[in-house]
């Protein structure tokens, strides 16, 4: 789905990516991992082509990315979504209007538009919060609206920038059980940087580990699933004590 | 109503509408030319969507050259422009030329500031969703940045309205040449002070209006 050939990057004299060649297949997940200033955000940047490299190939679902004019590139970025550490969402629009955006930026047909944003709502649980503004929202329920927004114009690619990385780890669990089942009911091929191995070995297949802008190794994996995270007071006296808490 | 004002109503109403002409035209100008060149100003920055070193320069150059002008000396030098462009130099409708230019320039840079505000990230997503540079400025930017742009042009709009008030030299009159010519030099000081107080008014309403605007349509 995503090739990456012979990829270098360099912002004025530091070289951010070196010789990089991956190749994400159609359907998998597909994990980056490696401490902060790895390169881990760069190479998934060059995916897009919001960082254009400086030599080699990136061909998205068959096309060669570098060779597109800007428009073609525009139609390109289309479908490939986009989610962020930060979610970037548009803090003086609605949660529908910050969906509804992606599909007026597709030409969406306009009498079909509400209906697709209500659905990518419902399909991460926020349908009933339409017409929020994301100042009101929990960091994991901004995440989810910018799943949304990155899955209404049916992606065949989703970019994951250190999706979980701003939120703890209840609502990390919840964020990536959304990601696995974007990947198994609609078929999405995922990239997920991270610099957490909890993320990675839940739901990646296959993971790539970064250090100084180069790709040590391709790993395949089997992913362990979502862990059971439930903060109750019990949990943390535990944790904290060592003591199981009794029924008091 | 006090006696003086009686006096002089068909005038202060006449400078009234000159000020109101004046500074309309400035707003007009401020967001028909300012807005754009204070975005062109944004967009071709170092690291922004159409970098672009000479027109940046020269944008950011002309810009602190008018307002680096003492106004007065302004209005002085655009005089063979002013009666290129109105065919007099004379007049309300010739001093709108210089106001205009000082709108342009003054309202620009307040939109570059604005902009700036704007988080890269919400750029980014935009880019990252395809969208085109016309589409990140009108869907995103400008949504984003509206209630800076607002403020802006409030402040804006009380300069235009204090730079009005010399158009005296040129003939523009306006409230502030009213109060200068019959309240100042004819020593009728309970007119100036009137004047004074309308111009007070007048700057209180417009800041209140886009304070409370800005509040209202900010949702971050
Ligand atoms: N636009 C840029 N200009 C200059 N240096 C950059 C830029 N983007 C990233 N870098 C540098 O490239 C290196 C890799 O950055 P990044 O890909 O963000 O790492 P990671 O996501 O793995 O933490 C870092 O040293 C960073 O400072
Ligand atoms: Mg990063």
């Amino acid at each position: 789905m995503i090739q990456i050939h012979d990829i270098s990057k360099r912002f004025a004299d530091y070289e951010a990516i070196k010789a990089v060649d991956i190749e994400v297949n159609e359907g998998e997940i597909y994990g980056i991992i490696g401490a902060s200033g790895a390169g881990k955000s760069t190479l998934l940047r060059l995916m897009n082509l919001l960082e254009v490299p400086d030599c080699g190939e990136v061909v998205v679902d068959g096309k060669n990315l570098m060779a597109m004019k800007p428009k073609q590139l525009r139609e390109a970025r289309k479908s490939m979504g986009m989610i962020f550490q930060h979610f970037n969402l548009v803090a003086n629009l609605t949660v529908y209007d910050n969906v509804e955006v992606c599909l007026q930026l597709a030409n969406y047909p306009k009498h079909q538009r509400r209906e697709r944003v209500m659905e990518c709502l419902r399909f991460v649980g926020l349908a009933h919060l339409e017409k929020q503004y994301p100042q009101s929202l929990s960091g994991g329920q901004k995440q989810r609206v910018a799943i949304a927004r990155a899955l209404a114009n049916e992606p065949k690619v989703l970019l994951c920038d250190e999706p979980t990385s701003s939120l703890d780890p209840h609502t990390t669990a919840e964020i990536l059980a959304v990601l696995e089942e974007i990947n198994r009911t609609l078929g999405v091929t995922i990239v997920i940087v991270s610099h957490e191995m909890e993320v990675i070995q839940s739901i990646c297949h296959r993971v790539s580990v970064m250090a100084d802008g180069s790709v040590y190794k391709t790993i395949d994996l089997e992913p362990q699933g979502i862990p059971d995270v439930d903060h109750t007071p019990e949990y943390f006296i535990e944790k904290l004590t060592g003591e199981v808490s009794g029924d008091a | 109503m006090p006696e003086v004002l009686q006096r002089y109503e068909a005038e202060i109403w006449q400078a009234i509408g000159e000020t109101f002409a004046m500074v309309g035209m400035s707003i007009l100008a401020a967001i028909i030319v300012g807005l754009p060149v204070g975005t062109l100003l944004f967009l071709c920055r170092k690291g922004n969507l159409l970098e672009n070193r000479v027109v940046f320069s020269i944008l950011n150059l002309l810009v602190n050259t008018i307002r680096s002008f003492p106004f007065l000396l302004l209005v002085v030098f655009l005089i063979p422009f002013t009666r290129f462009i109105i065919g007099t130099a004379i007049g309300t409708a010739a001093a709108t030329v210089p106001l205009s230019i000082i709108a342009i320039a003054h309202y620009s840079r307040l939109v570059e500031q604005s902009l700036l505000d704007v988080p890269r990230g919400v750029i980014e997503a935009a880019k990252a969703m395809g969208a085109s540079v016309v589409e990140v400025v009108f869907k995103f930017l400008f949504v984003e940045a509206r209630s800076g742009l607002v403020l802006g042009l409030t402040t804006s709009i009380i300069s235009f309205i204090s730079y009005s008030t010399i158009m005296g030299v040129v003939g523009g009159g306006g409230i502030g040449d009213f109060a200068i010519r019959y309240g100042y030099q004819q020593f009728m000081t309970d007119l100036m002070i009137y004047m004074i107080i309308i111009m007070v008014i007048l700057v209180q309403c417009i800041q209140f209006i886009g304070t409370t605007v800005a509040r209202v349509i900010d949702k971050r």
